[in-house]
């Protein structure tokens, strides 16, 4: 066990600093934050309850709308989405909702709440492929309406990149074990180690189910082509697996050079700072005017004192030296480390799943593949990948479920 | 989303959930009053009508609010008269609002200057639909001596008038008392036995808000002068609370059904309300300030509570704390409960400190290279302005001591 690497970054607001920090909120008349949530909770509502102390209220408002509530909280990107549009702005700076929203749904656990009911059984049953946010989002929104959802996971324990991906000191277990707890209580059954396409294929689940969903993500690292039989080198979700597995307790490298510039770059380069690794440097192939890591990951990243390069691109690789060049000049770069990480993006990988894939997404718009029977949500539908979107794609994906299966639109 | 059933008869009348606005602006026209309905409010008291002889002639501006560091609106002020709108226009309102909502309740506001003209009203606003009449003898800043405030602190008076408006009418009728006396039973009392069937209270307090300091006016400013004048809001919740149990423990009024008024904003106050003998809410400043969506969370919020207290019908709560407030002289005087503080959550800043030593009993000791209070026993009453300071909530109550010579069991004591 690592401590530091279990230890929650961020503070919590008491009941104090909450109401103090929703006091800032200016309470808008068609609230800017609430067009904004890719998941269409509506922040201004929940933080007008908390203004007005009505916390469980509060609670409602968010639970009701989304599944992964508790998890959004702490790794929605809100500087993209809710806080980008906030009215406070224009005096100083943007409402903190993801923090107003993590203490409501503490409150929520703290007092064992249980907002989200169980449907009265229609007789039908759903399976769904892969216990990501997409699939377990979906899972409650169909348990709500009465169906029947059993989860396959090819993974030992459940929540995809909530449990395997995202680092504890920005997701703690015990979060991700609360989520997943509440949707095994209102019913679903969990296969881990299932892995559909080997005991199980898909034309077995569209015999024994009404409907299949799948929603296994991209949840494979990319591999460049140079680093392929590199014995040094990782991908950054792998590495940020492993590390997760053992909660922090691996053998460490001397030295560490991760490659990408994006979050999970980020995420891998602050992992190995916050474990201890002695010199870690991250070099990105985007130049800082067009980094895609969010400005809350980079600044994390420098803060806990990770050196970063922008605008090289890897050009050759021996043992643990790696050769860089630079996108706009002649200048080359030598980088020597114990471990080289791979940040370079995630794929999909859903070969024995029949689904057109490309650029790592369904080639179609919606949820429905070209086998009426079978759905898509999360990661490899179309559009954003973040957690928020995954649950909006999961509900989405539901609703068009439970229409087909002869459900009420919108009800 | 929890769903109780909040509604509660009050006077004879059927209320879907106790939250109505009260008379003033925010229930000034037909459209207001309908977004007001359509947002959740179970009962309106529409703005006061006064007889068509009175003209009101209002000042602008009209506003002022007294903040506390960050906080606006901790109390506002008002120079508010009675409606402005003809009453013809007002009966039509109350007439088509009865009409498009038929289950929400409607209670119509007067006022008058004389015995015909509360006849009168009272005669009138009930031809238009009303289901309920509440007498306005309360309004502290009415140009004629005749109206408001002046008449609300003359028992005589207002017997009279509560007299005239049941000849007028026999709508269930409740007098809106002023809180700018020191004793309300008696006025509260004469209204009764001039036929009210209950109280509403609290109208607005007596007040002078700020000055701008340099040109040495009261605000708001009206052409270089300003005026006494009615206060509400948040400040206003404590005196309006203390009225609402010195009549419901005054002899004969033990059961006095009462519409609480003051101060109202959160789920809390209204519980508050209720508890100490309230049937239905009303509320004007919170709704000024903040819209009448504010009722969406007091609604959901007492639902919440209903829950928690295990109460499936709201005037099971109506009155329950009155009995836990009783005369100072009857108070237990034989312990004290020491302060336990939390040297964990301490974060070290000295208020409790500053506080004890300059408000208090100089009972803290402060630790000054570790910055931690420490409590002494000795000098220390039991008073708690150091929890009452203390930013985290690092004080609380520990030890109880019975003082010397007293008996009984420390441990008995509900603290
Ligand atoms: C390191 C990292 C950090 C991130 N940080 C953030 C962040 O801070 N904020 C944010 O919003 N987003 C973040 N993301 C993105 C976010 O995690 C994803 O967008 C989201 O998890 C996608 O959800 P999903 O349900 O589609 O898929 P996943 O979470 O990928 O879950 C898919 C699941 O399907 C299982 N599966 C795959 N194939 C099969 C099969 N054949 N049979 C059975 N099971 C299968 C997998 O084991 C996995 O459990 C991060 C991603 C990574 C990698
Ligand atoms: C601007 C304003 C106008 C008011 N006008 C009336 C009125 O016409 N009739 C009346 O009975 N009370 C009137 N009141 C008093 C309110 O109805 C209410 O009794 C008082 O404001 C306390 O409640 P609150 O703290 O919720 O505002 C007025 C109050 C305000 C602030
Ligand atoms: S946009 Fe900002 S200020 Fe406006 S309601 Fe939302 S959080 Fe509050």
């Amino acid at each position: 066990m690592n401590e530091k690497y279990l230890e929650e970054a961020e503070i919590a607001y008491t009941i104090n600093t909450v109401m103090e920090e929703a006091q800032r909120c200016l309470l808008c008349h068609d609230a800017p934050c609430s067009k904004a949530c890719p998941a269409k909770t509506d922040p201004a509502k929940f933080i007008r309850s908390v203004r007005f102390r009505n916390f469980k209220g509060a609670a409602e408002t968010i639970r009701e709308n989304n599944a992964m509530g508790s998890i959004c909280a702490l790794v929605c990107p809100t500087e993209k989405y809710c806080q980008l549009g906030c009215s406070r702005c224009g005096i100083d700076k943007p409402i903190d909702i993801a923090g107003i929203q993590r203490f409501v749904t503490d409150f929520e656990q703290q007092l064992d709440m249980k907002i989200l009911k169980k449907g009265e059984p229609n007789g039908k049953h759903i399976a769904i492929v892969g216990s990501g946010p997409a699939g377990l989002q979906a899972a409650a929104s169909l348990l709500q309406k009465g169906y029947a959802v059993t989860i396959y996971e090819q993974a030992e324990k459940p929540g995809g990149y909530l449990r395997y991906g995202i680092p504890a000191y920005r997701l703690p277990d015990v979060i991700v074990d609360y989520e997943i707890d509440r949707i095994v209580e209102l019913g679903a059954n969990i296969l881990c180690g299932a892995k559909v396409g080997q005991e199980t294929s898909l034309s077995e689940l569209k015999e024994n189910f009404d409907a299949v969903l799948i929603a296994v993500g991209a949840s494979e690292g990319k591999m460049l082509e140079m680093f392929a039989d590199n014995p040094y080198t990782e991908t950054a979700v792998d590495f940020l697996a492993r590390v997760r597995d053992n909660q922090g307790d691996i053998s460490l490298p001397n030295s560490a050079l991760v490659i990408g510039g994006g979050d999970v770059a980020m995420d891998a380069a602050t992992t190995l700072k916050v474990l201890g690794v002695e010199s870690v440097t991250d070099v990105a192939y985007e130049t800082f005017s067009e980094f895609l890591a969010s400005k809350q990951e980079l600044a994390g990243a420098q803060a806990k004192g990770v050196t970063i390069i922008d605008g090289y691109l890897p050009s050759k690789v021996s043992d643990k030296q790696v050769t860089f060049k630079h996108r706009h000049n002649q200048n080359e770069l030598t980088i020597t480390a114990d471990l080289i990480i791979l940040a370079v993006g995630q794929k999909v990988n859903a070969e024995e799943l029949a689904l057109p894939i490309e650029h790592n997404e369904v080639t179609f718009e919606g949820y429905q593949t070209s086998d009426p029977q079978v759905f898509v949500a999360g990661d490899i539908a179309k559009g954003d990948k973040t957690v928020v979107w995954a649950v909006q794609k999961g509900k989405e994906a539901a609703a068009e479920i439970d229409a087909m299966l002869g459900g009420k639109a919108n009800d | 989303m929890i769903n109780k059933d909040l509604s509660i008869d009050f006077l004879g009348v059927h209320f879907e959930n106790p939250f109505c606005l009260s008379s003033s602006p925010v229930g000034n026209c037909y459209d207001m009053c309908k977004k007001a309905y359509d947002t959740g409010w179970g009962g309106v008291v529409f703005k006061t009508i006064g007889p068509e002889h009175f003209v009101v002639d209002e000042v602008s501006p009209r506003f002022d609010i007294l903040d506390k560091e960050s906080t606006p609106f901790v109390g506002f002020k008002n120079m508010e008269q009675i409606a402005e709108h003809t009453l013809e226009e007002n009966l039509a309102d109350l007439k088509r609002l009865k009409e498009d909502y038929p289950d929400k309740v409607l209670i119509a506001s007067i006022m008058g200057t004389n015995e015909e003209d509360w006849v009168e009203l009272a005669r009138l606003v009930t031809e238009a639909g009303s289901d309920m009449i509440e007498m306005n003898l309360s309004c502290p800043q009415m140009t004629s001596h005749e109206m408001g405030s002046d008449v609300g602190t003359n028992a005589e008076l207002c017997k009279k008038y509560c007299q005239a408006v049941k000849r007028g009418s026999d709508l269930p009728m409740m007098a809106k008392m002023t809180p700018n006396v020191t004793d309300m039973v008696p006025i509260a009392k004469a209204c009764l036995e001039g036929g009210a069937d209950g109280i509403a209270t609290i109208n607005t307090i007596k007040s002078v808000a700020n000055l701008d300091l340099n040109r040495k006016i009261g605000l708001p400013v009206v052409n270089g002068k300003s005026a006494i004048s009615g206060y509400s809001g948040k400040a206003v919740k404590p005196i309006a609370l203390r009225f609402l149990q010195q009549l419901r423990s005054a002899e004969g009024l033990e059961n006095l059904p009462i519409s609480g008024i003051g101060g109202i904003e959160t789920w809390e106050d209204a519980a508050e309300f209720i508890l100490l003998g309230s049937s239905t809410l009303q509320v004007t400043t919170g709704v000024m300030q903040y819209g009448y969506r504010i009722v969406e969370d007091m609604k959901n919020g007492l639902m919440h509570y209903m829950e928690e207290q295990g109460v499936d019908h709201l005037e099971e709560l109506v009155g329950l704390a009155n009995p836990n407030i009783i005369p100072t002289e009857n108070l237990d005087r034989d312990y004290k409960v020491y302060p336990e503080i939390d040297h964990e959550k301490c974060i070290g800043c000295g208020r409790c400190y500053i506080s004890c030593y300059d408000g208090a009993h100089q009972a803290i000791i402060w630790d000054e290279k570790e910055r931690k209070p420490y409590c002494d026993k000795d000098s220390c009453v039991g008073c708690h302005l150091c929890s009452l300071v203390c930013p985290v909530g690092a004080i609380t109550k520990g030890e109880v001591v019975l003082k010397p010579g007293r008996t009984g069991n420390p441990a008995d004591k509900i603290i």
